[in-house]
């Protein structure tokens, strides 16, 4: 599957057949099951599937946070390989960058030293302008001295949105980047997203519940029950909850298989 | 009524928060208790006056020092867990729970932690006071025939310490954070932003103006006057080691604006380590206090008595070799007694301080962070506040050696062993480190996405 990637020159992230079982050897869970997805440099996938279906997992494994029972990863055509921990950081931090739900900014850092962070700890000198033309750009050019507890849910969001862009980084994985936000604050966090891949040519993987926020990317991912269960391009919000009102359908229909699941879609 | 049983079920759902207070009311019941014990002892019927009012001093002036460090240790280990819990408070409160609610949650929790506390207290109590007096009876001050007795006093005494004391001193810590309004307290448990209170400044000169003034006295009208002299010079550091830990938030903040600039050009770690005690000189303040006693405390009655040891007798002061002997003893004891429990809470404090910050190391790792610079970073912290706690704690002992040192020899400098004090500072630093690193390095086994999961 996925041979059409092929011809593409390097996939910005690729997942080959993977696998993430958790449980004990008697109690099986298979959380991810044979998964294989490449996404190429400059796109906005959204990841989709119902609660248990295995997004959180597959963004953790891909991400380099957690390890797959079997299988491989490749960032921007390096393999994630389970070494140790400090590795995996090091790995993540030159190739990776993250938005989560909860933003996770050190409590104890303003804004800036917050933005500037990732460098810091892989003892890199940051560059104040470019950082304050970063902050500007995500509308907290007035906050930088400002500590987390002292801005907006969307205030922090755009601050960790910054840090994540900082260090240039091949994906940025974001965990449902807009659970914690209101309506108009979400708005203007996909917003910024959507221009990190118009305008800096980054990419984009999102991991949401959300077929507003799916919205904004320029593909979707489906999964259901831990595999793949087909893609929609182009998506809109309505498209977008009318698959997933019958994603649960679909999965117990076909073989499950990532083909059969974009025949599904190509309907 | 409900109040009660939501404190129940959330002691059952926070059993590590608990485990801190839990350890300082449990130590502290068994030595009040212990000391208290010999007091039941020395005036039960038959025994000789000489054992009996060597038995009551021992029981007074020990227990009464333990009740104080005691009071403090709760004190300051209820601040923190109240402190640690504060978010939860807001989220009471914006669920519609009174501030008298709330007050009551935390001295509900803690009355049943520290009835808990008291009662386990009870075997290990009544085992160290008869090993205490097989000492005194080994070493002569008290009569062979006379029997041990762990009774009333020890009981009543014990508990009413322990439970009492944590009552008080669990109002006093829940008075600040159930006042607050909802929209603060949520504000205020992501940052500190308080100083520290007039009262709370107050008291800690009070504590270092009566050190310094002990110590002159010492200095001045034991001057020449023997071993008499100890009955000031032993308190001095005591008051003074107290009064600084009060301030130590602020002398925290101090060590930092020196150390913060040299720290941060080691690396990363020694950066967030700088930006994380400016922020919460508080929070770190609290493991800073009992390296603080436990430097002072320990350097100044060990110098004493080891000054004492060194000096010529004087003339016109009979003190008899049994004396001396029942001195020395109750000074080891005391020191004993203080140095244990100031380790024990300088552990408890740390590790439950270290193992709270959880999120926050998982949050650092996911922000590019090494497991190793984590390390690097607690490793920095720990050693700022062991620098700071034997710096502070060495001047508070100050209080009580040059002064007894003049008192007993006349001369400004002891003549004594500096082994000593290499042994109580590598004690203070080791105990520091060992607990917050070791800490730190179970806490961040946790995979860092799980570990920012509230």
């Amino acid at each position: 599957m996925a041979d059409h990637y092929r011809s593409e020159p390097i996939e910005a992230l690729r997942l080959e057949s993977v696998d993430k079982v958790y449980g004990t050897e008697d109690n099986p869970v298979r959380a991810l099951d044979s998964v294989t997805v490449g996404l190429a440099p400059g796109s906005f996938t959204a990841i989709m599937g119902p609660s248990g279906s295995g997004k959180s997992t597959f963004l953790q494994c891909a991400a380099g946070l957690d390890q797959p029972t079997r299988g491989r990863v490749f960032v921007d055509g390096a393999e994630l390989t389970g070494e140790s921990e400090t590795a995996l950081t090091k790995f993540r931090r030159q190739r990776i960058g993250f938005v989560f739900q909860q933003f996770n900014l050190m409590p104890t850092l303003t804004v800036y030293q917050n933005v500037t962070l990732p460098l810091r700890m892989a003892g890199k000198r940051s560059d104040r302008d470019r950082t304050t033309a970063m902050l500007r750009q995500v509308g907290l050019a007035d906050r930088m001295g400002h500590r987390p507890s002292e801005l907006s849910g969307g205030q922090q969001q755009r601050a960790a949105i910054a840090r994540a862009l900082v260090t240039d980084p091949r994906v940025i994985f974001a965990d449902e980047p807009t659970g914690a936000l209101d309506t108009k604050s979400a708005r203007d966090v996909l917003q910024l997203l959507r221009s990190s891949v118009d305008h800096l040519g980054q990419t984009v993987v999102m991991v949401t519940h959300d077929p507003v926020a799916a919205s904004y990317a320029d593909s979707v991912m489906f999964l259901a029950d831990g595999r793949s269960a087909g893609t929609l391009d182009k998506p809109t919000a309505e498209t977008v909850a009318e698959r997933m009102t019958h994603l649960g359908d679909e999965v117990h229909m076909q073989d499950a298989s990532a083909d059969a699941g974009r025949k599904v879609v190509g309907l | 009524m409900s109040m009660i049983a939501l404190a129940v079920s959330s002691l059952r759902h926070r059993k590590s928060t608990f485990v801190a207070t839990f350890l300082s009311l449990f130590l502290g019941g068994t030595i009040v208790m212990a000391f208290a014990a010999m007091f039941d002892t020395g005036t039960a019927d038959g025994v000789d006056s000489t054992t009996s009012e060597a038995l009551v001093t021992m029981a007074s002036v020990v227990g009464g020092w333990g009740l104080i460090i005691v009071a403090f240790a709760v004190v300051s280990t209820l601040t923190m867990s109240v402190r640690q819990r504060s978010s939860e408070m807001a989220l009471l409160k914006n669920v519609g729970a009174t501030p008298g609610q709330v007050s009551r949650l935390i001295v509900g929790e803690t009355l049943a932690v520290a009835f808990a506390a008291a009662l386990l207290a009870v075997a290990p109590a009544a085992l160290t006071g008869k090993i205490l007096l097989e000492i005194l009876q080994e070493t002569g001050q008290a009569g062979e025939q006379v029997g041990y007795v762990f009774g009333p006093v020890a009981l009543s005494v014990g508990f009413a310490v322990t439970v009492l004391g944590a009552a008080t001193a669990a109002t006093v810590a829940a008075r600040r954070t159930s006042r607050m309004r909802a929209r603060d307290a949520v504000a205020a448990a992501a940052l500190e932003q308080s100083g520290m209170s007039r009262k709370r400044k107050i008291a800690a000169w009070v504590f270092i103006a009566l050190g310094v003034d002990l110590g002159v006295v010492t200095a001045t009208v034991f001057n020449g006057e023997g071993v008499d002299a100890m009955q000031t010079a032993g308190q001095a550091s005591i008051w003074f080691a107290i009064g600084l830990a009060l301030l130590s938030p602020a002398l925290l903040r101090m060590v930092t604006n020196v150390v913060g600039a040299l720290l941060s050009r080691l690396g990363a770690g020694g950066w967030m380590a700088t930006q994380n005690m400016r922020q919460r000189v508080h929070q770190m303040g609290g493991a800073l206090m009992p390296i603080i006693l436990f430097t002072g405390i320990a350097t100044g009655t060990l110098y004493m008595q080891s000054i004492e040891n060194a000096a010529a007798p004087v003339a016109n002061t009979v003190t008899t070799a049994e004396e001396a002997q029942t001195i020395e003893t109750l000074n080891l004891v005391v020191v004993g007694m203080i140095a244990l429990f100031a380790a024990v809470m300088v552990i408890n404090t740390l590790v439950s301080a270290t193992t709270y910050r959880r999120q926050e190391f998982g949050q650092q790792r996911l922000a590019g962070s090494t497991p190793q610079q984590v390390l690097r970073m607690v490793g920095a912290e720990g050693a700022v506040l062991a620098s700071a706690g034997v710096l502070f704690g060495s001047i508070a002992s100050i209080a009580t050696v040059i002064p007894y040192s003049i008192a007993r020899t006349d001369s400004v400098l002891p003549d004594v062993t500096v082994l000593l004090y290499v042994g109580i500072v590598s004690a203070a630093a080791l105990l520091t480190l060992a607990s917050s690193l070791g800490a730190a390095r179970k806490t961040i086994s946790t995979p860092a996405v799980e570990a920012v999961a509230v």
